[in-house]
């Protein structure tokens, strides 16, 4: 129970939206709006080659050709999609070689919110502790990036976006869009022509990549969006492990975020993806503000016995519509899903995955946990396939939802389609409230209420959280019990 | 009786037995004793034709006539019997239906006719009681919720039903406390007589102070390496596997 | 547009396809694009129905009709149903069946066609409190058929509803039930058995809706596919806002017995209520070999090893019919085509 006590109290000491402050500084802005000059804008301030313009350009014809889906179970305003800036960065010259030319605002920033991306932070650390590299990402660009030299000598190409595109064209016009392609949905396609950075990983052939690699990502800017575009190949035999973390200030506007994630693993490779999601969820009374979270993650897993782990903690965004998915392409490839979705206030989720089984002897497994409170709502969507061909491919899905209070709604919407008479899915779900009877159990035993609900709370996702790197699990854990702070009583 | 000759056999792409052999007279009961992956259920599955097992060579013969062209059914009707070290469970099937379509499947494939449903229903009675089965049990599905005790003692009136002429207990003592043990072993051994023999696999000795072998097999690394009376078990019990496993 | 309304404008454009949420895998405008003529009148003769020796009430309709059923309090009935399509022509049947308080009845429903016919079923099925329904279904139809039938049942506090599906598919056959679930203790089993074959299709689509206190629904739909068929399992249950101490588990599970055959399921759960136990499970597989190779090697022929899985697969579902005789109907039924 000591442990217990102990995040308990901690969780105690932190408030409630902690990253909900503002960073004051010279921003430089693209004009209000989207059009066809927006993108050739952002591509210019980019100093982008003309084959990327295009690229954006004819994304931009077809976004316009698109309409909105409206099949995911959130509701909300229409967006005006023309009363947003497309492209929001400090005033700083492009390419920043050293930390000392990043503003110090930011530093202090990321300092606040706790990301180390002073490669001797790191290093200062607990020895033994395991390090981890940084794409820090402010609003429309990358400021800084850690352990680049130390990554190039074992070959992994680990840089921002608007890097690869300059430095690693033949990488990127590879494998951008060959994953998500450029009019996958609406959100994509919109990525696609006003996308502003993101990370690049390349890990090559055989490679073990020797640290954990995180994007952080900050949307600061006032009535601006954020686009980031991320694009991780791990080739034959590479391993990588990556991790995403967002925040935002607190405001009273929408904002939208739309990121596209590509992952592509080769024979034998493995990337294993986690995020931690917290991006502000808007006014939990009267559901002000907070980020549109729409957002396409998708893995294509082309080789032979790849495997992608995706690992998600959502508890931010006032809506969020997300569905990280694995294409199962290669033989004996494998997917697997590992999800935490917290709803609380009047924050609205709809996610889950797809596990499409295209090759031979592929498996998936997904586990979801979602937890509702307050006047939320929290949906799960899924879906697995197996087309003829996928001979032996194998499923396993267990689907929990646990419901905090009266007003809150969960849901399950698994879609299951198989085509051959040699797999075999299996399917689980429930759904039930916070047990009165163990909470009982909890407080008889000294537990206050809070501290109860924190404790079969953390047993419930337990299973996901164990899949999460050390440092985030913790991270993650604290979050679980600040998102749901209020929600019995 | 049977005749096993320099089986190899793989499990997916792994070549598991490798060059087994070994001969079972009528009459007489083997122990196969090994450590654990040495590869006896694998023999017993390969014996009886399990899909998956693939024999690459040698021969397996029961009085003579060549086992490994027939599928598992034909092997049964034969008399082949494996008691498995994990039983399956068959929803929805009442234990006795279950048996009663064995039975007959196997009387038919032997040109004899049928058991008519009163007369199977004697016997059933007759060697639950000897098994000291509940009888109500009969009639739940098979081995559906059944506890690991309880499977084990169904392989054995299973047997006792369908009395075969070649019986292969694999590991049937694991799971089992010591009453349950000497009642599946009296069932066992009231079906040795000269005309049957028995292949009983297990990793203890004990099992053997009931049921007690003419001859003791060492099984390691998929072959036969050490053969002799029933006081190998003792040695083996004693002084464990680790000399075999290195011959292997 | 609804089916109905689409068959009565003699709309096929209005037709729902895949493009509604609700028929992404029943495609009726993508698969009918001229509507057939309207059914000639039938005065032919009917040979004997499956449930007519278990029925004291029978009700035919043959190429379209309305029928009314109606069981006064405290009063029992058997009535088999059949709604008959001759030849190839589109009609609809109009089915309305109401139990007044304690009444009980065994509805033997079953859909029969002998072509490429286009029929449409709608149902209203009103049990008042404490009133019983039991309700088989055998939609034994022709492989050219295109049968939906669309139940829309209202059960008030008590009553006690048990229904089962038995269907052997048709060109597209689709069977819905919708229950308006008030909680109150009503009591509520939906259950389905499937057997398909050649390149026929069936749909399993119901929704409950779950709007008081204290309901119970109990769901089990199992099938087995073969061939080129296609089966579609669709259950939705609602639990609305302050219908706590709902009970509602669903379980659909299907076997895929050849390469090409399919099987699509939408188990879903929308719940607005947080004092629930709600949980649905789904399985789709081949059939399981390690229980075959058991089965063999007490000496069972493969053939009849797979018979007897499959039977006892989809008797579970069988078996919890209430009426025994309507039960050894089903069973004989399962019987003859798994083993066809
Ligand atoms: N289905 C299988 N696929 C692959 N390897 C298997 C399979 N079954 C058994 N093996 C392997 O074969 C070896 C022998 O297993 P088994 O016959 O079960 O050993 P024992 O019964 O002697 O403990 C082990 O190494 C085991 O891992
Ligand atoms: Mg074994």
């Amino acid at each position: 129970m000591a442990a217990v006590k102990q995040t308990v109290e901690h969780v105690a000491s932190l408030e409630k939206y902690k990253h909900g402050f503002v960073t004051d500084i010279e921003q430089d802005f693209a004009p209000k709006g989207l059009n066809a000059d927006i993108v050739r804008f952002i591509s210019a301030k980019k100093n982008e080659p003309q084959w990327m313009l295009d690229w954006r350009l004819d994304a931009f014809e077809r976004w316009l050709a698109m309409d909105e889906p409206d099949w995911a179970k959130v509701s909300f305003p229409r967006i005006d999609y023309q009363d947003s800036h497309y492209y929001a960065a400090p005033k700083e010259k492009v390419g920043i070689n050293s930390l000392d030319e990043v503003d110090p605002d930011i530093l202090e920033t990321y300092k606040k919110l706790g990301i180390p991306l002073r490669e001797q932070e790191v290093l200062a650390g607990v020895i033994g502790s395991p390090r981890y590299a940084v794409d820090a990402v402010f609003d429309s660009v990358s400021v800084v990036t850690t352990f680049k030299k130390e990554l190039a000598q074992v070959g992994v190409i680990f840089c921002s976006m608007s890097e690869a595109i300059r430095e690693h064209p033949e990488l990127v016009k590879q494998y951008l869009g060959s994953v998500v392609p450029v009019s996958d949905n609406y959100f994509a396609c919109l990525n696609a022509a006003v996308f502003s950075d993101g990370s690049f990983v390349y890990v090559p052939p055989g490679v073990r990549c020797p640290m954990e690699l995180s994007t952080y990502f900050r949307i600061n800017a006032e009535n601006s969006g954020q686009f980031e575009r991320t694009l991780i190949i791990a080739d034959r035999q590479a391993y990588v492990s990556y991790l995403e973390g967002c925040t935002a200030p607190m405001r009273d506007e929408n904002q939208l975020h739309a990121a596209v994630v590509e992952l592509v693993t080769m024979d034998d490779a493995e990337i294993k993806y986690s995020t931690v999601q917290n991006w502000y969820p808007g006014d939990p009374e009267t559901g002000k503000g907070g980020i549109y979270n729409f957002v396409t993650k998708r893995a294509d897993c082309r080789g032979d016995r790849s495997k992608v782990s995706w690992t998600q903690v959502e508890t931010g965004s006032s809506i969020t519509w997300k569905y990280p998915s694995c294409i199962l392409r290669g033989e004996g490839s494998s997917g697997e899903f590992y999800s935490i979705a917290i709803t609380n206030g009047r924050q609205q989720a709809d996610t889950g995955t797809k596990m499409i089984h295209l090759g031979a002897n592929t498996r998936s497994r997904i586990i979801s946990k979602g937890i509702s409170a307050g006047k939320s709502s929290n949906t799960y969507r899924g879906l697995v396939s197996a087309h003829p061909k996928a001979k032996g491919a194998r499923n396993f899905t267990q689907c929990d939802s646990l419901l905090i209070g009266k007003h809150c709604a969960a849901h399950t919407v698994p879609y299951i389609e198989a085509r051959n008479g040699h797999s075999k899915f299996e399917h689980e779900a429930t759904t039930t409230r916070l047990s009165e009877d163990q909470l009982f159990y909890a407080m008889q035993r000294g537990l206050s209420q809070e501290e109860a609900v924190q404790l079969l709370v953390n047993g419930f996702v337990k299973e996901v959280l164990q899949e999460l790197p050390m440092e985030f699990a913790v991270e993650a854990q604290k979050l679980v019990a600040i998102s749901l702070e209020g929600s019995v009583g | 009786m049977l005749s096993v000759s320099n089986l190899h056999a793989t499990v997916g792409e792994t070549e598991i037995l490798k060059g087994l052999s070994i001969d079972v007279p009528a009459g007489e009961v083997h122990a196969i004793m090994g450590p654990n992956g040495a590869g006896k259920s694998t023999l017993s599955y390969v014996l009886t034709g399990r899909p998956g097992y693939e024999v690459t060579s040698g021969t397996v013969t029961l009085d003579g006539e060549d086992l490994l062209p027939m599928a598992p059914n034909e092997r049964a009707a034969k008399g082949l019997f494996l008691s498995f070290q994990y039983p399956l469970e068959i929803p929805g099937v009442p234990a006795l239906t279950f048996i009663r379509t064995a039975l007959n499947a196997q009387l038919k494939a032997r040109g004899e006719p049928e058991i008519a449903a009163p007369a199977f229903l004697r016997l059933a009675r007759a060697k639950a009681a000897e098994l000291k089965i509940d009888f109500e049990m009969l009639k739940r599905a098979l081995n559906v919720g059944f506890s690991g005790g309880e499977k084990k003692r169904m392989e054995i009136f299973q047997m006792a039903m369908l009395s075969p002429r070649f019986l292969i207990l694999d590991e049937t003592d694991s799971g089992l406390d010591i009453d349950a043990l000497r009642i599946v072993s009296d069932g066992v051994n009231a079906l040795r007589s000269p005309e049957r023999a028995m292949l009983v696999i297990t990793h203890y000795q004990r099992l053997l102070d009931y049921i007690k072998p003419d001859r003791v097999h060492v099984l390691a690394g998929g072959r036969i390496v050490a053969s002799g009376g029933p006081e190998l078990a003792l040695e083996l019990e004693r002084d464990g596997y680790d000399k075999y496993a290195r011959a292997a | 547009m609804s089916v109905a309304a689409a068959l009565k404008a003699r709309n096929a454009s209005a037709l729902p396809s895949r493009r509604d949420e609700d028929w992404r895998w029943t495609d009726l405008r993508g698969l009918i694009r001229v509507l057939p003529e309207p059914s000639a009148p039938f005065n032919g003769i009917v040979v004997k129905g499956a449930f007519d020796r278990l029925a004291d009430d029978h009700r035919v309709l043959v190429n379209g009709g309305v029928t009314r059923i109606e069981v006064a309090a405290d009063r029992k009935a058997a009535v088999a149903l059949r709604l008959i399509a001759r030849g190839a022509g589109t009609h609809a049947n109009q089915v309305i069946v109401s139990l007044a308080a304690g009444a009980r009845l065994r509805l033997l429903e079953t859909y029969e066609s002998d072509g490429g016919s286009l029929a449409h079923t709608a149902l209203t099925i009103a049990l008042a409190e404490g009133a019983a329904l039991e309700r088989v279904v055998l939609a034994a139809d022709h492989e050219d058929a295109v049968t939906i039938s669309q139940a829309q049942v209202t059960l008030a506090p008590t009553a006690d509803y048990g229904q089962t599906l038995l269907s052997s598919g048709a060109r597209r056959q689709r069977l819905e039930t919708r229950v308006a679930h008030p909680g109150g203790r009503a009591s509520l089993r939906l259950d389905g058995v499937y057997v398909l074959a050649g390149k026929r299709h069936t749909d399993h689509t119901s929704v409950v809706t779950h709007q008081g206190l204290d309901g119970t629904t109990a769901q089990l739909t199992k099938g087995v596919v073969r061939d080129q068929a296609r089966a579609v399992f669709q259950g939705k249950i609602i639990v609305s806002e302050g219908a706590d101490h709902t009970d509602a588990r669903m379980g659909h599970h299907a076997l895929i017995l050849s390469d090409r055959a399919e099987v699509d399921a939408k188990p879903e759960l929308e719940i607005y209520a947080d004092d629930v136990a709600c949980a649905h499970g789904n399985t789709v597989g081949a059939l399981d070999e390690d229980a075959l190779f058991y089965a063999c090697q007490r000496g069972i022929p493969e053939d009849e090893a797979r018979a007897m899985l499959t039977e006892a697969f989809i008797g579970q579902v069988v078996d919890r019919i209430w009426f025994e005789d309507a039960r050894k109907v089903a069973r004989a039924w399962a019987a003859e085509r798994l083993r066809a």
